[in-house]
C-alpha cells in the first residue's frame, strides 16, 4: 500500500494539472485582492455615508482576515471543487485512456489498493490547495490589507445569525481548523469524481460529469422552488466546512453534517471499489 | 479484501454517526410553559402580512378571508396586533367589528401606496390604558405607531407595525434607518416594540448565495435593528412560503421572548405568510 501511496503521489507531483492547480488559485487571489481593494476604498471614501446613515463597513472592517474571509468562501463554491474534480476524476479514467490501467491491474497489487491509494492522494492533494489557499490568502491580506479583528455581520455569508467578533489570533486558528473542515467537504466531491472515473471510460466524461451533478445541486439548493429538497443534497450537507468561521462552532450540527459527508465519502468509496473489482479492463 | 472492510466499516459507522448526531431542534424556554406567573407583565404581540401571495390579481387583504382571520386573533389573544397589507381603514374598521370591538385600532397613512399597515391593542378598562396613535414615516412609507400603558409599573410602550419594500433592498435600508432614527427622536423613555414584515432574509438557514448588493443592504438593515433590538422571533422558523424569515417582532435590548411560534397552517386563502406569535416578559 506505502509503495502504491508513493507511486501515485510522484504521479501527482510530476503531472501538470498539480501545478495548474496552484498556479490558478494564485490568480483568483489575486483578483479577489484587486475586487476587494476596491470595493472597501469604494465604502470608506465617504460617498457611500451620504446615501445611508449606517453602516458597519470601515477601515477597521476591511482587513486581511475579512478578505481571507470572503476569498476563501467564494473559490471554495466556484474554483477549488473543480481542481479536485479534475484530479480525481481524471485517476483511474485517466489511466484507462493512457492504456496503463490494465497494466497496473496485471501487477501483484490488489484492485482495492489501486483505488484507495488514489483516493488518498486525491484527499492529499485536497488538502494541499486548501492549506495553500488559505496560507496565501492570510499573506497577501497581512500584507496588501492590514491586520485586525474578523468581524462578521448577519447576511451575505450566511454566516452568524447575529453580529460577532473573532479576535485576530484565534481568526487564524479558525482558517487553520477550516483548511481541515474544508478538506474533508472536498473529499465528498472527490468521492463522486472518483466514482465517474470508475464508470466511465473518459475522464473529461467522468469530469465533466462530476461538476455537472455538483453544480446543478449546488444552484438547485440554493433556489427556492426546491427548498423541500435541498437539505438532501450533499452540496447542502458540504457547507459544515464553514461553521469553525462562526464565533462560537455550533458542534452538534458540525458533528453530525461531517458525519453525513463522511458516509457519503466511503459510501461513494466503497461502491466505486465493488465495481472496480468486478470491471473488465479490456483497453 | 482488509481495505475493502476498512472502507465499509467507515462507511457504516459514519452512517451511524450521522443517525445519532441529528441535532434536535431546541426550543426550550420558547413554548411559554412554567410562564405564567407575573402575567401582568406579559405581553403578547402577533404579526400577520395578511395579503395573498404575488400571483394573486390583487395582493392586498381580501375582505372575506376577514372572518378567519378575526377568529385566529380572538382564539390566541394577543394584547397587541400588526396587520400588514389591508386596504384601508375601511377593512381595518370590518375586522374591528368581527372582533367583536376587543381591540382598538388604527390604520397608518398610505402615503402613494395602494395599501397600510395597522395595530391593533387590546381593550382594557380604564381611561389610562387608552392607546394613543400615529403614523411614522419612514422611507416613502408610513408604518402605523400605537403608544400604551400596559401596567402602572413599566413604561410606556410603543408598538409599531411596518411594512419595508418587497423589492428594492436600498430602500428597506433607508426605511430601516428611519424607524431608528424615529426611535431615537420619538420615544425616549418608552419601550419600542417593531412587528413587521421586513421582506429581508439573512438567516443562516438559508444557504449562502454570493455577494450581491442586496444582500449587503439587507445585512446593514439587519445589523442597524441588532444594535437597538432583540430580535424575538428568531428561534420560531420561516414565516413565509419557501422557507422564508422575513417578518421579524423586535423588543428591547435584552429582551428574551418567552414564547415565539409562527402558527403554520393558518394562512387563509391564497395568503404566502403566517403569523407570528411572541410573548415577551417584563
Amino acid at each position: 500500500m506505502i509503495t502504491q501511496l508513493r507511486i501515485e503521489f510522484l504521479k501527482l507531483i510530476r503531472s501538470k494539472g498539480f501545478y495548474l492547480s496552484f498556479v490558478a488559485l494564485s490568480a483568483f487571489v489575486l483578483l479577489m485582492l484587486w475586487g476587494f481593494y476596491s470595493y472597501a476604498q469604494e465604502k470608506t471614501s465617504g460617498l457611500a455615508g451620504e446615501q445611508f446613515k449606517y453602516t458597519y463597513e470601515s477601515k477597521s472592517y476591511f482587513n486581511g482576515l475579512t478578505f481571507t474571509l470572503y476569498s476563501l468562501i467564494f473559490a471554495f463554491s466556484l474554483v477549488i471543487p473543480i481542481f479536485v474534480a479534475m484530479n480525481a476524476g481524471s485517476q483511474i479514467a485517466g489511466e484507462r485512456r493512457t492504456g496503463t490501467l490494465r497494466m497496473m491491474c496485471i501487477r501483484p497489487v490488489s484492485r482495492v489498493v489501486i483505488v484507495v491509494s488514489k483516493f488518498l492522494v486525491v484527499a492529499i492533494h485536497a488538502y494541499l490547495l486548501m492549506a495553500f489557499f488559505i496560507g496565501l490568502n492570510l499573506m497577501i491580506g497581512l500584507l496588501f490589507v492590514g491586520w485586525g479583528n474578523l468581524e462578521l455581520y448577519p447576511g451575505p455569508l450566511n454566516l452568524v445569525d447575529e453580529p460577532g467578533t473573532i479576535l485576530r489570533k484565534e481568526a487564524v486558528w479558525r482558517f487553520f481548523y477550516a483548511s481541515f473542515s474544508g478538506t474533508w467537504a472536498l473529499l465528498v466531491i472527490a468521492a463522486v469524481a472518483n466514482l465517474f472515473s470508475v464508470l466511465f471510460e473518459n475522464p473529461v466524461t467522468a469530469v465533466a460529469a462530476t461538476l455537472a451533478v455538483y453544480l446543478t445541486l449546488y444552484i438547485v439548493g440554493r433556489i427556492e422552488f426546491f427548498v423541500n429538497l435541498s437539505p438532501y443534497f450533499f452540496t447542502t450537507n458540504m457547507d459544515f466546512w464553514r461553521d469553525v468561521l462562526k464565533p462560537q462552532i455550533p458542534w452538534a450540527s458540525f458533528n453530525y453534517q461531517a458525519a453525513t459527508c463522511g458516509a457519503y465519502i466511503f459510501g461513494l468509496l466503497l461502491l466505486s471499489i465493488v465495481i472496480f473489482e468486478r470491471k473488465d479492463v479490456t483497453n | 479484501m482488509w481495505w475493502k472492510t476498512v472502507v465499509g466499516l467507515l462507511f457504516v459507522s459514519m452512517l451511524v454517526g450521522a443517525f445519532f448526531l441529528r441535532p434536535a431542534r431546541d426550543r426550550s424556554g420558547l413554548d411559554g410553559s412554567g410562564k405564567q406567573h407575573e402575567a401582568d407583565r406579559r405581553l403578547r404581540l402577533m404579526t400577520w402580512n395578511i395579503g395573498h401571495g404575488n400571483l394573486e390579481s390583487d395582493t392586498r387583504a381580501h375582505s372575506e378571508d376577514f372572518p378567519a382571520v378575526a377568529e385566529l386573533i380572538l382564539r390566541h389573544d394577543p394584547d397587541a396586533v400588526a396587520i400588514q397589507e389591508l386596504t384601508g381603514p375601511d377593512q381595518l374598521n370590518r375586522l374591528l367589528g368581527l372582533l367583536q370591538d376587543r381591540y382598538h385600532g388604527f390604520a397608518g397613512s398610505n402615503g402613494s401606496s395602494d395599501r397600510v399597515t395597522a395595530v391593533l391593542v387590546r381593550v382594557r378598562p380604564g381611561k389610562n390604558f387608552l392607546p394613543q396613535f400615529a403614523s411614522v414615516p419612514a422611507g416613502d412609507k408610513f408604518a402605523a405607531a400605537a403608544t400604551f400603558l400596559w401596567t402602572r409599573e413599566l413604561p410606556e410602550i410603543v408598538f409599531i407595525s411596518a411594512h419595508a419594500d418587497a423589492s428594492k433592498a436600498s430602500r428597506r435600508r433607508t426605511f430601516v434607518s428611519d424607524l431608528i432614527d424615529w426611535k431615537r427622536q420619538k420615544t425616549s423613555g418608552k419601550t419600542m416594540l417593531i412587528a413587521a414584515d421586513l421582506n429581508f432574509e439573512v438567516s443562516t438557514q438559508k444557504q449562502a448565495g454570493l455577494f450581491t448588493d442586496s444582500a449587503k443592504h439587507d445585512s446593514e438593515s439587519y445589523t442597524s435593528l441588532l444594535k437597538h433590538f432583540s430580535d424575538l422571533g428568531r428561534d420560531a422558523g420561516a414565516t413565509a412560503v419557501n422557507a422564508r424569515r422575513i417578518d421579524y417582532v423586535f423588543g428591547p435590548l435584552g429582551a428574551l421572548a418567552t414564547r415565539a411560534e409562527v402558527l403554520r397552517g393558518a394562512a387563509i386563502g391564497r395568503m404566502d405568510h403566517w403569523p407570528l406569535l411572541v410573548e415577551i416578559t417584563f
